[in-house]
């Protein structure tokens, strides 16, 4: 039994395939999906995806939308999301550093949480093309 | 000298001797003030300048044929890949014209540049229409987008504008502008339904008015429990935050933005394909003009060819004899 997956974003669709689970980060913890999952909408924060398929975990950066289960198909509706074989790790490394700057200087409320959004999207971005695993 | 005498009386009688030739065909094509009093006939010159200005008009509008062209290639890739974002949350929450709700809000899209055939004329016509049809309790209200809309709503629906947005192509579109576009629409507007209007492309030549149902959180909780396609959404499990309602809210809030997003990239593309084929029919038809230009040219030129000859011939049979 496996599930099919869905990326899009605004721009292009990332990801169209069949998997066997997926790790997904959300507002209120990291959720596992297996096949015959109940259907559910799901509100997914700025986080790594992690897919299983052959036996081999990837991961992808994905900075906030929506998933919907239905039987066994997954649509996964982001503002942005990256695999983490696209991602140059200097550049998320630099992007990173600068996130850190601004968010110290920053001042007024829109800009800090701003300014912490991006820094938590570098920081999603890093550790996307970090892995490992 | 005589003859000379002779022949500028001949040309005071010409226009009572000599009817104009061709007069039908040159009152439409050159104006009465082109060619001065008394003149025999038309000069090939004045001809001559409209042909001109014809060619010019032919190559500019050729030419901006061509630009539209590439344009909507360019932005058509990106409308295409756009249209998967908003299918699933028709699957999910259903698109539900019919609903009956009291505040409307009617955001209308529509291009800044002109030349662009009937596109933006169709989008205001749907919205006034729209206007109309929801009935005397409720209140509908607008948010225009694009220049072309602003000014004709402007004319006739000023108080029932809410927001106007103009510009929206000066920068290369993508999901961020539209986002805080979308976030600020929905900071500032109260609703209960939006509906947006816009020209959805289907090929080069057919654009389509579409309308696009949004509602907000409130309504699709009652509708849920109502039944229906948005039943279905009661059996969704909701997971990642809260509570219920505030997934819905940015679930509605999301649904919003995407729909918005791939909405003006659908009138983008419309308008390129419109303007392209403004633009060609307009240089068909300067072709038409200058091939009849030319016609008239010759016979004009012909013309006066003829009347040189006579008088020359005239002229020296009466020294003869």
């Amino acid at each position: 039994m496996t599930l099919n997956l869905c990326v899009l974003t605004p721009n292009r669709i990332v990801w169209d395939s069949e998997v066997k689970e997926i790790i997904l980060s959300t507002n209120s913890g990291q959720i596992r999906i297996l096949p015959n999952h109940v259907p559910a909408a799901i509100a997914i924060d700025i986080g790594i995806l992690r897919i299983r398929l052959n036996g081999q975990w990837l991961r992808m950066a994905l900075m906030g939308g929506f998933a919907r289960i239905g039987n066994n198909k997954i649509i996964i509706l982001v503002n942005d999301a990256e695999k983490s074989s696209d991602i140059d790790p200097q550049e998320a490394q630099k992007m990173l550093e600068l996130a850190e700057a601004n968010v110290r200087k920053v001042e007024g409320k829109r800009q800090t949480i701003e300014a912490n959004l991006a820094l938590r999207q570098a920081r999603t971005r890093i550790e996307a093309s970090n892995a490992i695993s | 000298m005589a003859m000379a005498a002779i022949r500028r009386e001949g040309r005071r009688y010409a226009p009572l001797l000599f009817p104009r030739p061709n007069a039908a065909v040159r009152s439409s094509l050159v104006s009465e003030e082109d060619v001065p009093f008394g003149a025999r006939s038309i000069s090939t010159q004045v001809v001559r300048n409209r042909m001109k200005s014809v060619r010019n008009i032919q190559k500019i509008t050729k030419a901006m044929k061509m630009v539209a062209a590439s344009k909507l290639r360019a932005i058509q890739v990106r409308a295409e890949n756009s249209r998967g974002l908003w299918q699933p949350f028709t699957a999910l929450l259903g698109d539900t014209p019919s609903v009956d709700v009291k505040k409307n809000v009617i955001v209308t899209i529509s291009s800044d540049k002109g030349l662009c055939g009937g596109i933006n004329s169709t989008s205001v016509k749907i919205s006034k229409a729209l206007h109309k049809f929801s009935g005397p309790d409720k209140e509908t209200k607008y948010v225009v987008l694009g220049e072309k809309a602003k000014a004709q709503m402007v004319r006739d629906s000023k108080k029932d504008i809410l927001l106007t947005i103009a510009e929206l192509q000066k920068n290369p579109l993508n999901y961020t502008q539209v986002s805080v576009l979308a976030d600020d629409i929905l900071k500032n507007v109260e609703f209960d339904a939006l509906r947006i209007v816009f020209n959805k492309f289907h090929s080069v030549v057919s654009f389509l008015p579409t309308i696009s149902t949004v509602l907000s959180p409130e309504v699709v909780e009652r509708e849920a429990e109502s039944g229906g396609k948005l039943g279905e959404l009661d059996s969704y499990e909701v997971e990642g935050g809260e509570t219920k309602a505030e997934i819905l809210q940015n679930l509605s809030e999301f649904q919003f933005s995407c729909v918005l997003f791939n909405a003006v990239l659908e009138n983008a593309c419309s308008e390129q394909g419109a303007r392209m084929s403004a633009m060609d029919s307009s240089s068909r038809n300067a072709g038409d003009m200058l091939d009849r230009l030319t016609l008239t040219y010759n016979r004009t030129r012909q013309a006066s060819i003829t009347t040189e000859l006579i008088e020359i011939i005239s002229g020296a049979s009466a020294l003869e004899g």
